[in-house]
């Protein structure tokens, strides 16, 4: 084993080439992530032809760079602008961006690279160390376990939201309605499509959030009389303090380990893992009810877990040649391309691709936190243009970049109509947060689900006396019943009586940020 | 007198068409042609675009760029392909899922001009090594003893794998119940044990076959696999399952054949290039993939949704 790493830093060293590509794979991977609709996937699938120039540790070297980087990526525009740059990043913008809105982009943005090499760093080492068990481990998790946690995360959304248990009800409801329209996915035949071809593919998950972020926030700002909203002035990124590091050391110890462990099982990557970190760390957290106002726990948990998610899901790829995640499963076919066999058997014929590759992502995650600072900085440069510019920016590369993802025009159409809803909820006081959750993990639940069904010949007993998939569930029941009492505690306790709209917490409001 | 005069035009038009082709033919193509596909990127065809594109831009200069429309069964592909000009730098990577859609209705395969398949693939049932299963007759004899009880693992719904499963189950008797899965998860869950087997071509399975934890037990193909001598074909067992995942490209039915001779002689040269018969070779795809011309393929396809249109009037899916 230390041999294979000092054969792995040997070659590294022999090639220094390696260094300069993994640097320039960070920076592309950051300003992928960061642009919206520009995601990992498409960062990686358009470097794969660059791979040929090179040889295939080189190549991968590059690709697992990028990946790293915009995973960290889609947080800036998340925080900075509500828009979230790669799905992955959706979770940021609940917290992410009100913070900023209070004044304090910088903290916000600190918080989000602190947790994000954090998580990466964690993830790299379970990579290194724990691979093959953890692979053995994913293997356990069939259709009824993948079921069991999305159903845990989706019940998370009885814990969310601020006053009214029916709004956040209604909205997770919505999110996972609007998830089974398109081809069903079992037997292929179209739902609520209603005769369109344009709908087959689905509300996308992409066009969905960026229009009910980005779209939502562009509409909300323009609807604002009070032109004094442009509050986000400091943007000079810091890392967060040591006291608030150890402030939410539980939620990046608990995020980094499920975000780890999730990216590990094929099929889901990055963004179910940010997604269902997000959902533990409000149902852990001893005042849920601050989430999506501006906690800096609900930036640490998705951030650390999406990073975290970027090992974890290349321990699938390494240990058994199965990808952990859409953006693993290009570089699996740029594997292939340069004529590696990947299976379980990568470790022994290339070890000093794997290794390298262990050495990289190590390197990636700390390099990044040095770019990291940097880039945000450039970010936010934006946010000196006034608002009647920046807003119709954000609106048109929303567009270019909704369509990239699959050339398809309808995602645009999708966006706008997402930006309507998003607006709409808003308006309303139902919880963007439970709305997306629905939106994410409804298929999850669905597909996972039926699978489990066809399995076990469509006995729902055998899929809950499963020991992992009975306990997850047995805990989504308890978690469903703890967090309405909770609600209905908050709600008859004493603070902000029938108020959907509770005082943000205490925080400092700084001169120039707006009060509410 | 109208209709000759409409004739005598269209033959202009023809004559004037032709040899507009034929000058535009010298310098084609001259920007990268972008190959539009229902896979994901990093898959099967995403990586056949890419292998045959490398020594394609060798040969012409020009690059094969392939484009990914996911989802929706195929058909968001096939409508972007037909909004975009038959200009020569659009094409559509089609398979066997093209003819399954033209079979079911959704598609028309005469909108589309065949211009070469390139891969003839063969799928495989491979079950995980700790699987009862040593051989195939084994596996046939525990599907009939009870019927349906088998799950094996598929990618898609309703596409290509399906159609297998269901002339397996037609031809056999030996039933198995599919399970659709993404093409991970369904490795993943053949090698965790959810699946009792799974469908597959020999080249994503290599690692795992390599390794001994995937156990190949039969070959849906004419001749046994060079690779995997001692794995029977469906054939020999007695069973007329021999249908495979082809990759091919085509163009639009009205583009310019002198531009469409250009790209086959192109492709045919890029299929005989030794860093694409080396990733022939990596994938076990040499056995069976004979580049097939515009018109070799018509034929071919021909037959192919003939066969297909028959499982699918058999599995109750066409009426």
């Amino acid at each position: 084993m230390l041999e294979a790493y000092v054969d792995a830093l040997a070659y590294m060293a022999g090639n220094p080439i390696t260094f300069v590509l993994i640097a320039a794979s960070v920076v592309w991977g950051i300003a992928f992530g960061a642009v919206p609709g520009l995601t990992g996937i498409v960062g990686v699938a358009l470097l794969i032809p660059f791979t040929f120039l090179f040889d295939p540790t080189e190549g991968l070297l590059l690709l697992a760079g990028v990946y790293v980087g915009s995973t960290f990526g889609g947080s800036i525009s998340a925080i900075l602008f509500n828009t979230p740059g790669s799905p992955e990043a959706a979770c940021t913008a609940l917290d992410g961006y009100p913070m900023a809105k209070r004044g304090e982009a910088g903290k916000a943005l600190g918080i989000a690279l602190a947790s994000s090499a954090i998580g990466g760093v964690f993830g790299t080492i379970v990579l290194m160390l724990l691979a093959p068990p953890m692979a053995q481990l994913a293997l356990q998790f069939g259709p009824a376990e993948y079921f069991a946690l999305a159903v845990l995360g989706i019940t998370a959304i009885a814990s969310i939201g601020s006053g009214s248990i029916l709004k956040g009800l209604v909205a997770g409801l919505l999110g996972l309605a609007v998830a089974t329209v398109g081809l069903d996915p079992i037997t292929g035949m179209p739902r609520y499509t209603f005769g369109s071809s344009e709908l087959l593919t689905g509300i996308g998950f992409v066009p969905a959030i960026i229009g009910v972020f980005a779209l939502a926030e562009v509409l909300q700002r323009v609807s604002e009389s009070d032109r004094s909203a442009d509050a986000i002035t400091n943007v000079s990124t810091k890392l967060p303090s040591l006291a608030e590091f150890m402030a939410t050391r539980y939620t990046l110890l608990r995020s980094s380990a499920l975000g780890s462990f999730i990216g590990a099982l094929p099929g889901v990557g990055a963004t179910t893992a940010a997604f269902i970190s997000y959902s533990e760390a409000v149902r852990w957290s001893r005042r849920p009810e601050r989430f999506g106002t501006g906690e800096p726990e609900g930036i640490a948990a998705p951030e650390s877990a999406n990073n975290a998610a970027v090992g974890g899901s290349m321990i699938p790829l390494l240990a058994l040649g199965i990808p952990g995640s859409a953006t693993t499963a290009v570089m699996l076919g740029g594997l292939t391309i340069h004529g590696i066999v990947p299976g379980p058997l990568l470790m022994q014929q290339n070890p000093i691709l794997v290794f390298s590759v262990f050495i990289g992502m190590m390197l990636a995650n700390l390099l990044m936190l040095v770019i990291g600072i940097r880039a945000a900085r450039y970010f936010a440069l934006v946010l000196r243009a006034p608002y009647a510019l920046v807003g119709p920016a954000i609106v048109v590369m929303c567009m270019t970049g909704v369509y990239a993802i699959n050339s398809n025009v309808a995602d645009i159409a999708i966006m706008l109509a997402f930006g309507v809803v998003g607006f709409g909820l808003r308006r309303l006081g139902y919880p963007i947060a439970c709305f997306i959750i629905g939106l994410v993990l409804g298929p999850i639940a669905e597909v996972s689900l039926r699978q489990g069904l066809i399995l076990s010949d469509r006995d729902f007993v055998e899929i809950l006396t499963r020991p992992i998939a009975g306990t997850l569930l047995l805990l989504s029941v308890l978690s469903l019943l703890y967090g309405i009492y909770g609600q209905y505690r908050r709600k008859n306790g004493g603070q902000g009586l029938g108020s959907a709209n509770p005082a943000p917490p205490a925080a400092k409001v700084r001169a120039g940020g707006e009060g509410t | 007198m109208l209709n000759a005069i409409k004739a005598a035009g269209l033959a202009a038009t023809g004559i004037a068409a032709l040899a507009v082709g034929a000058a535009q033919a010298q310098d084609y193509p001259s920007s990268p042609i972008e190959v539009i596909h229902e896979y994901g990127p990093g898959g099967g065809t995403d990586r056949f675009i890419r292998a045959i594109g490398e020594p394609f831009e060798t040969i012409t200069g020009a690059a094969l760029v392939p484009i990914s429309i996911q989802g929706g069964g195929g058909i968001p592909a096939y409508a972007n392909f037909q909004q975009r000009p038959a200009d020569g730098y659009t094409l559509l990577a089609i398979s066997p899922d093209q003819v399954i859609n033209h079979a079911l209705g959704r598609i028309d395969m005469g909108e589309l001009m065949p211009l070469a398949r390139v891969q003839y693939d063969q799928g495989l049932f491979l079950v995980p090594a700790d699987s009862p299963f040593e051989t195939i007759e084994e596996l046939i004899e525990a599907a009939k003893a009870d019927p349906g009880s088998l799950k094996v693992g598929i990618t898609g719904s309703a596409g290509f794998d399906d159609t297998v499963i269901g002339l397996w189950n037609l031809e056999t008797g030996a039933e198995l119940t599919s399970v659709p899965f993404g093409s991970a998860e369904m490795v993943s869950n053949t090698l965790g044990g959810q699946v009792d087997l799974m469908h597959e071509e020999y080249g994503p399975a290599r690692g795992l076959i390599e390794s001994g934890d995937l156990r190949p037990l039969v070959v849906f193909s004419e001749e046994r696999l060079p690779v995997l001598p001692d794995v029977p074909t469906a054939v020999e067992l007695g069973f007329d399952v021999t249908l495979g995942r082809w990759r091919a490209l085509a163009m639009h039915d009205t583009a310019d054949p002198a531009q469409a001779a250009v790209l086959f002689d192109a492709i045919a040269e890029a299929a005989q290039t030794e860093s694409y018969k080396k990733f022939e070779e990596d994938s076990a795809l040499q056995y069976r993939s004979v580049v097939l011309g515009p018109e070799e393929f018509q034929a071919f396809i021909d037959k192919e949704i003939a066969v297909y249109t028959d499982v699918l009037e058999q599995l109750g899916y066409v009426q």
